[in-house]
């Protein structure tokens, strides 16, 4: 978990897995069938 | 949900702040719009494809605004470099409208907007990656032979060749510093408002580069210059795609409350952190955005059948703008606490500013 934070690249890809998480959480929780 | 109808479908309103918001942080933060993810990111959306170009571009014209004045403050513009172009480019925003409408009449416009976004992103991406390196190589040859590094400098020759056509009328640009024939500046303001009347963008992503290894200006002057012609372009590019009932000002509405804190947002933010630096780190954020894009042509081109496409199209595309706020966001914090002498991660210190 450190290497996530100490390193620049470690900090990117942790970003970037929270992001990916959260717009696919949103996708399913609201926008789900509802998107044209 | 909010019914938008003259786009004719129902989208959460937050998607629209969103996207407002993270155009708006961008913008305030690296001085360029970005408002090339915006026509992409409103096709995954939903939105079709000359709405989205419409929306964008009429958003873009009243941030563009205030923006301008701030630049004339600060003697970024250059007024004959600017006026010269302002012909070139309400030409080339006729233009790329017409292109745009023509697409709409086939029924089209998202897949060739989609498809040409892909090939533009990655192609900025690309020249943000191959000119971050060769600057760095530059100024490492600079420091190892001792000699002072200027607050900028070019590394293209493209410049030179452009001044030395002899083409009348020949034009002095005294802010900016430059002597160039006036057809030279006409034509990248065509080629720019083609682009900008097409995708219903500032064009600021072209213009800029343009402005600065075609036509010699520096920088600053080329930004500032640049937010000036996009007020034009996109106070005429507006008002075309309006009339094509290309714009849904509810839309527009909500992008341009986002883009409001946004801005703010990113304005604050250039003080705590090093811009150039992130601006090669958050171009990899392109790769977020272009993989949406191309996502979302592929569930087109297949008929909207293959659901998980326009799944991770969504996803890619609001990934990209949440890893773009929380970014900024968390840089901002970590800036605050080395400010305070807390510890930070050891590759915070290079990217942001102490005092």
């Amino acid at each position: 978990m450190k290497w996530f934070i100490d390193s620049m690249l470690g900090y990117w890809i942790l970003l970037l897995v929270v992001s990916l998480c959260a717009a696919a959480l949103i996708y399913e929780i609201w926008l789900k069938g509802t998107l044209a | 949900m909010f019914d938008f109808l003259i786009a004719g479908i129902h989208v959460p309103i937050f998607l629209l702040v969103l996207t407002g918001f993270t155009v708006g942080i961008v913008g305030g933060f690296i001085g360029v719009g970005g408002g090339y993810m915006v026509t992409p990111a409103l096709i995954v959306f939903g939105f079709p494809g000359y709405m989205a170009s419409g929306i964008d571009m009429t958003h873009i014209a009243g941030k563009g605004t205030i923006a301008t004045i701030r630049h004339r403050q600060l003697g970024n513009i250059d007024w004959v470099l600017a006026l010269s172009m302002i012909g070139g480019t309400m030409l080339g925003v006729e233009l790329g409208v017409r292109i745009l409408n023509w697409t709409k009449s086939i029924g089209l416009s998202g897949i060739i907007l989609l498809a040409a976004s892909v090939i533009i992103m990655a192609g900025i991406f690309i020249y943000t990656q191959l000119e971050t390196r060769r600057s760095h190589k530059k100024i490492d040859e600079l420091s190892k032979e001792g000699k002072a590094i200027g607050r900028e400098f070019t590394v293209s020759k493209m410049a030179q060749f452009f001044q030395r056509i002899p083409i009348y009328p020949i034009v002095r640009c005294r802010t900016a510093h430059l002597v160039v024939s006036m057809w030279v500046i006409v034509g990248v303001g065509l080629v720019t408002g083609v682009l900008a009347g097409f995708f219903g963008v500032g064009g600021g992503f072209i213009r800029v580069p343009a402005l600065v290894y075609i036509v010699g200006s520096t920088t600053h002057i080329a930004v500032g210059t640049d937010l000036l012609e996009i007020v034009v372009s996109g106070g005429y590019g507006a008002l075309r795609q309006s009339m094509s009932g290309n714009v849904d000002m509810c839309a527009v509405l909500f992008m341009i409350v986002g883009a409001m804190f946004g801005a703010q947002f990113g304005s604050i933010a250039t003080s705590y952190v090093r811009g150039p630096a992130i601006r090669y780190i958050l171009s990899y954020s392109l790769i977020l955005a272009t993989t949406g894009a191309l996502l979302r042509f592929l569930y087109l081109m297949t008929g909207r059948k293959v659901e998980i496409l326009s799944f991770f199209a969504v996803v890619f595309t609001l990934g990209e703008m949440i890893f773009l706020g929380l970014f900024i966001v968390s840089l901002v914090y970590f800036s605050v606490r080395h400010r305070h002498g807390r510890p930070v991660p050891p590759w915070i210190p290079a990217l942001v500013v102490r005092e």
